[in-house]
């Protein structure tokens, strides 16, 4: 290996191109890139990434057989790695899920589970996320320019917790159900979101730049903002008067009464 | 059963049944069974390691209406321990609610071979047999739940004790099931209207108290040469000073003349009857007032229901506690009444170490252990999963035999433990003969199984062996968890299922029930009843509610004659 | 002539067991007792798929059961992502083979839950479910709810049998000293018997349950004038009304679970109910259609762990309806073979799901043709469950209940062919020294 000056940073970019057979069938069968994230392929050459297993419908095929792949430099550590996903990537699915550090670019519209699980390092997706991106996040940064599916940054079917760290800005509108039982970390979104953001929150963030539908509901904890309309008010939230926020006045509710007094924490600020 | 001869060799042998403890000895096994030598065996090197009898467990829920709702309300805990199919296995999920396949798998694993389930609702037994059904190697029964049933209070409050044991004996054969099973008495029935009972109170319409039922159940009980005694989960579980509610109910029982050498009650997870303390705030071990009278007695047996801490799914037929559980924790919640019998109620709870209650609540279950001396008295359970999942066996095994792995896990536990507990002026040390008869030989014998080979291994004993990895004298608390979590060698009925804590064959378990014999005179009175209640109160037909044959592919029954 | 009694009716979720029959010359001739309309017409049967087939240039050619089993699991075999999908109109003994089938090739194993009760499904697992067997409530109920939900319609006995007409130990004189409250959107024949009627609008239950649980907890300050079109006033007399019940259950429809909030609306319904708790014995039930869709969830729960919508590609489970589900996954139009079994995707998916269908090999096993024989490429026929074959099945209220074989078949039960497509998937597989 090269020795490198001390203080130089090293970089590896790894270029991972889907190859058009994978996504031209009658059917459009999903790869799920779980297997290759900066933690995974770091210190990897670029015979052995063409090698790393990812599964294809029910069956484990290489990575080279999939992608076509080019590796720049070199790297010491995951913080040392970039991949940068490009082609169709409307049907890879679990880009960065459960990746720790380095960063990801996905070039153009990535499938769902993007960012899940993780808790550390970047990703930006250059295009729409569908859902369940940053699901079950601890940390690090997701970055949807496009926008975002239903159930961005919720829990895992069943589980009680959430999004508990880390930042989420989606550039366009977002869907159902984001942020159900956040109990931490940020997310903004530009646009506007559809029915009950925040749902059974329990601690944590959330700006709507746009509008919301039903936001808050069943929260009992945290902080939600939404600088649009909010259309469907939920009934069970108690006005406790007005604040300014960056020099606008918002009304300021606490909630969620359906979950009694006692519980009801949650405080939502509307314009 | 697997055909042709098996040789366990140079095994350190502990069968506490045939009072062997821990001698160097061969277990020879033809077509399946225990013989006393064997020509042409395949041969089993178990040169220094223990070999015990299969594990029999004595009370876990592994199968039916309730577990199933567990499973689908918790797939939070399904994609804990997700394991991929094999040539051999079918896939596993679930840790405190694994799938079928992975609880087979894993009790096989620990060298378990037989599992009783501990409460089967009658109206859906059928649920309860298609479910054994799919768990693989083990051997399995299953106790139907007969104390709130409206039938029952009604011969309790007429003193009709023949026309119960009618009903009971029907009841047997319509669920197939093994024995009595008693949950919250009166109380769950109270539950159908949101109220509980305490022992003496009266249950609601019905004129009667749980002490009554519980008390005639055991009288009917011994109408018939039964295996098992009634199997009693008391009033008032999980209620800080709830031990006398425990100790009175065992004094119900006592001058009952149970059929043969077995107690006529078996108490079950006692941990959680087994507290002092007025609220949650003074709450404090009685595990020794508990103890004490069952050293001094002989009309009770017990279980542990020792605690392992982490997450779990509680679950029980007694819906009222399960709906307080779920008040402290504001956590999911599922009950289910069933019409004329019984009710049951889940939710998820997490034991930590850092709570003051779940401390006390994990010193008791092994205090118990430790107090009670006389081992053929009480059987290692976790309730699983109330307590812990029971691959969680291992540790309180490793904690029973080394005082040192005690006092090094109280020190991470809250520090009421060393004033509200006598956990840490507890000395003993179980040895394997012990841990051998705390989890296989009671079991066993208070089931009333070791007549019909299971947990032990002397002639005509199936030859359910189980082979751990370690010598007699290791005293390092790790390796003896590690050895009782997975098996050097299982072998069910003469066939090896786990190999190197693998599991390599997947035989189908047996299911057995008991046929109580009745008078057709006595059963046809009975049936009157019974009919009018089908006709007027049930949802289903009368003709539509016995378990059909299909349900009970590998049947093993065991009749109960009517005591002359 | 003979009577058959006790026969146990496999059309909805009802599984009415009190039918009597009249077979004769191996046919069912006269339903005398016991089920409704539609249950009738199923038990003396209509018209079917009579032959195996397999489509050849457009056209289904009839072929022997050993081709189009064959030909099945050729097709499962060589599939990167088959989906298996039906399975509530059959019994749990062919459920049990379906998982099988589906971890040996490594497919999405999928029910009609999924378009129908899923959502109950996914609101049970947020927060559980206080619930009873229908006998509790013939027994105890003085309060009955439907929401989104039309039984004289769509379960036709479930009144009369279980709930508000029928007659048990504490409600002997029947709807007399009973309370029905109905919540729709429109006046249906249930809403026409109710005590109280609330006229909900359109996608806005999710915000009803809410205030009604604000009242229950005795929040009325906070609760506006009108919630979703019903006035304060209207729900204020339902919470005491709810209060006051010794026995209240609610029993809902897809009326709520397919309006907007989906299953957050259950979610509520459910939290609604935990509310009503804190003042008396309260329930709540999901109405379930097909008569063993409950059975399914059950199989597939504890054969994978998960109740539907489960991907067994990688050889464990991963369960995550909404990305698993069967109209999700074929309006992504993910999958590259189907098998359907005892459903009709083709009646009831949306025309995204079914136009991907049209495109790749699709088996169908089922008695009866429906418009998913249209685009079919094997088509097997099977036997009638609950008329020529027995087996297990799950009531809406999760009891158990064996179906009654009445007439002998030369047809196959769905648990024989299932077996023997796994079989020749075996062979395939082992062939190709898998």
């Amino acid at each position: 290996m090269e020795e490198l000056i001390e203080g130089e940073e090293k970089m590896q970019t790894i270029r991972l191109k889907i190859k058009e057979e994978v996504t031209n069938g009658a059917a459009k069968i999903p790869v799920e890139v779980d297997s290759l994230t900066p933690d995974k392929l770091a210190g990897k050459t670029e015979a052995e990434i063409k090698a790393v297993k990812v599964w294809w419908g029910n069956k484990e095929e290489n990575t080279g057989d999939l992608f076509d792949v080019s590796v720049e430099g070199e790297a010491g550590s995951a913080e040392e790695v970039k991949i940068v996903l490009e082609g169709d990537l409307s049907r890879v699915k679990r880009i960065g899920d459960g990746m720790k550090a380095g960063e990801i670019e996905a070039l153009g519209d990535v499938d769902m589970h993007c960012g899940a699980m993780m808790s550390g390092g970047k990703i930006t997706v250059k295009g729409n996320a569908d859902c369940w991106a940053g699901r079950e996040m601890h940390g690090g940064e997701l970055v949807i320019e496009g926008d975002a599916g239903d159930n961005l940054c919720a829990m895992y079917r069943g589980e009680m917790t959430g999004m508990t760290g880390g930042k989420v800005v989606v550039g366009g509108n977002a869907g159902e159900c984001i942020a159900q039982n956040m109990a931490g970390g940020e997310i903004v979104i530009k646009g506007n979101v559809d029915i009950l953001t925040g749902l059974n929150m329990k601690g944590g963030k959330i700006t709507i730049e746009g509008d919301a539908v039903m936001p808050g509901a069943d929260m009992t904890g945290g902080e939600i903002t939404v600088k649009g309309k909010v259309l469907d008010m939920m009934p069970s939230f108690r006005l406790e008067g007005t604040e300014s926020i960056e020099s606008e006045e918002y009304k300021k509710y606490t909630g969620d009464l359906a979950m009694t007094e006692k519980k009801a924490k949650g405080v939502l600020y509307v314009k | 059963m697997a055909e042709g001869e098996l040789l366990i060799r140079n095994g350190v042998v502990y069968d506490p049944i045939n009072g062997v403890k821990g001698e160097k000895k061969d277990i020879c096994i033809r077509d399946g069974k225990v013989v006393e030598e064997v020509k042409n065996p395949k041969v089993i090197d178990a040169e220094g390691r223990v070999v015990m009898p299969g594990g029999v467990d004595i009370h876990s829920h592994i199968a039916g209406a309730k577990v199933n709702a567990g499973r689908l309300f918790r797939p939070e805990d399904g994609r804990k321990g997700v394991k991929a199919r094999t040539k051999v296995c079918r896939s596993e999920s679930g840790y405190s609610v694994p799938n079928t396949f992975a609880t087979g798998y894993r009790y096989a694993r620990m060298g378990y071979t037989f599992v009783m389930e501990a409460a089967m609702p009658p109206l859906a037994a059928r649920h309860t047999h298609e479910e054994m059904v799919d768990i693989p190697i083990l051997d399995n029964a299953a106790l139907p739940l007969i104390d709130n049933n409206w039938m029952t209070m009604e011969y309790v409050k007429s003193g009709d004790m023949d026309l119960l044991a009618a009903y009971i004996a029907w009841m047997m054969k319509a669920t197939k099931g093994y024995g009595v099973k008693v949950v919250n008495p009166g109380g769950t029935e109270a539950w159908a209207w949101a109220k509980n009972c305490d022992l003496n109170d009266e249950v609601p319409y019905f004129d009667v108290t749980p002490a009554e039922i519980v008390k005639n159940l055991a009288v009917a009980n011994e109408k018939f040469e039964m295996p098992h005694s009634i199997h009693v989960h008391g009033n008032m579980l999980g209620h800080p000073g709830n031990y006398e509610v425990t100790t009175s109910t065992y004094d119900l029982v006592k001058g009952i003349k149970p059929y043969r050498d077995r107690p006529a009650m078996h108490a079950t997870h006692t941990q959680f009857h087994a507290y002092g303390g007025t609220r949650w705030g003074d709450f404090e071990s009685k595990a020794g007032a508990i103890a004490d009278y069952i050293n001094k007695n002989e009309h009770v047996s017990i279980d542990l229901g020792s605690i392992i801490l982490g997450d779990t799914t509680t679950m029980t037929a007694d819906g009222p506690m399960e709906y307080s559980l779920y008040q402290i924790t504001g956590r999911k919640w599922t009950n289910h009444d069933v019409e004329l019998e019984t009710g049951s109620g889940i939710t998820p709870f997490l034991y930590s170490g850092k709570s003051p209650v779940n401390t006390i609540q994990w010193a008791i279950g092994q205090e118990l252990a430790l107090l009670v001396k006389d081992p053929w008295k009480l059987a290692l359970t976790t309730d699983h999963p109330n307590a812990g999942p029971f691959i969680g066996y291992p540790i309180i095994i490793s904690m029973l035999m080394s005082k040192r792995r005690r006092d090094e896990s109280a020190e991470d536990m809250h520090k009421v433990i060393f004033d509200r507990a006598e956990y840490s002026s507890i000395d003993r040390e179980y040895d394997l003969n012990e841990i051998a008869i705390i989890t296989r030989g009671m079991a066993a014998k208070t089931l009333g199984l070791h007549e019909h080979g299971k947990g032990h291994l002397g002639v005509g004993a199936d030859g359910d062996v189980a082979v751990y990895d370690m010598s007699p004298e290791e005293t390092d608390a790790g390796k003896i968890q590690k050895a009782f979590l997975n098996t050097k060698y299982t072998i069910k009925g003469g066939e090896v299922v786990v190999k190197d804590g693998e599991v390599v064959a997947t035989p189908a378990g047996k299911t057995y029930f008991v046929t109580p014999e009745c008078d057709d005179k006595l059963t046809d009175e009975m049936l009157v009843k019974l009919k009018d209640k089908f006709e007027h109160y049930y949802s289903v037909n009368f003709n539509n509610y016995p378990v059909q044959d299909a349900y009970v592919p590998n049947p093993y029954e065991i009749k109960a004659p009517w005591r002359s | 002539m003979v009577e058959i009694t006790d026969v146990v009716c496999s059309l909805c979720g009802c599984v009415c067991d009190d039918i009597v029959v009249e077979v004769e010359d191996n046919k069912v001739t006269k339903v005398k007792k016991g089920a409704c309309a539609v249950g009738k017409s199923k038990l003396m049967g209509h018209g079917r798929i009579e032959e195996p087939a397999i489509r050849e240039n457009g056209n289904l050619k009839d072929c022997s059961y050993d081709e189009a089993i064959k030909k099945a699991a050729e097709i499962l075999a060589a599939s990167r992502r088959p989906l298996l999908y039906g399975w509530s109109s059959t019994v749990c003994e062919a459920d049990k083979v379906g998982v099988e089938l589906a971890e040996e090739i490594g497919a999405v194993i999928d029910n009609t839950a999924s378009v129908c009760h899923g959502p109950s499904v996914l609101a049970i697992q947020d927060v559980g479910l206080p619930s009873c067997t229908l006998g509790e409530v013939k027994n105890r109920a003085d309060l009955i709810i439907y929401w989104g939900a039309n039984p004289a319609a769509a379960h036709a006995n479930h009144m009369k049998r279980y709930s508000y007409i029928s007659k048990g130990y504490w409600t002997e004189e029947g709807k007399k000293n009973k309370k029905l409250v109905v919540v729709d959107v429109r006046r249906t024949p249930t809403a026409k018997m109710a005590d109280v009627f609330l006229q909900i609008e359109q996608g806005k239950d999710y915000l009803v349950f809410s205030a009604l649980r604000a009242l229950l907890y005795g929040y009325d300050d906070v609760v506006p004038e009108e919630v979703g079109g019903i006035s304060k006033k209207d729900l204020l007399e339902t919470v005491k009304m709810m209060k006051e019940a010794k026995f209240g259950i609610i029993f809902f429809g897809m009326g709520v679970t397919h309006t907007r909030g989906r299953h957050n609306n259950i979610v509520n319904a459910i939290e609604t109910t935990r509310a009503a708790h804190t003042h008396t014995k309260f329930s709540i039930m999901p109405m379930r259609g097909h008569y063993n869709v409950a059975g399914i969830n059950q199989v597939c729960t504890w054969e994978t762990g998960f109740p539907f919508a489960v991907d067994l590609s990688r050889g464990y489970a991963w369960y995550n309806p909404g990305e698993i589900s069967a109209t999700d996954l074929l309006i992504r139009r993910e999958c590259d073979a189907a098998l359907i079994i005892a459903s009709d995707p083709g009646a009831h998916f949306p025309g995204e799901s079914i136009r991907h269908l049209s495109k790749i090999p699709v088996i169908q096993i089922d008695p009866f043709p429906n418009p998913t024989t249209e685009f079919a490429d094997v088509v097997i026929p099977a036997a009638i469950s609950g008329v020529e074959a027995e087996g297990n099945v799950y009531r809406m209220d999760n009891i158990p209940i064996r179906l009654r074989k009445l007439v002998d078949t030369e047809y196959l039960a769905d648990e024989e062919i299932m077996k023997s497509i796994l079989e020749e998937v075996r062979a395939i597989k082992e062939k190709e020294g898998e």
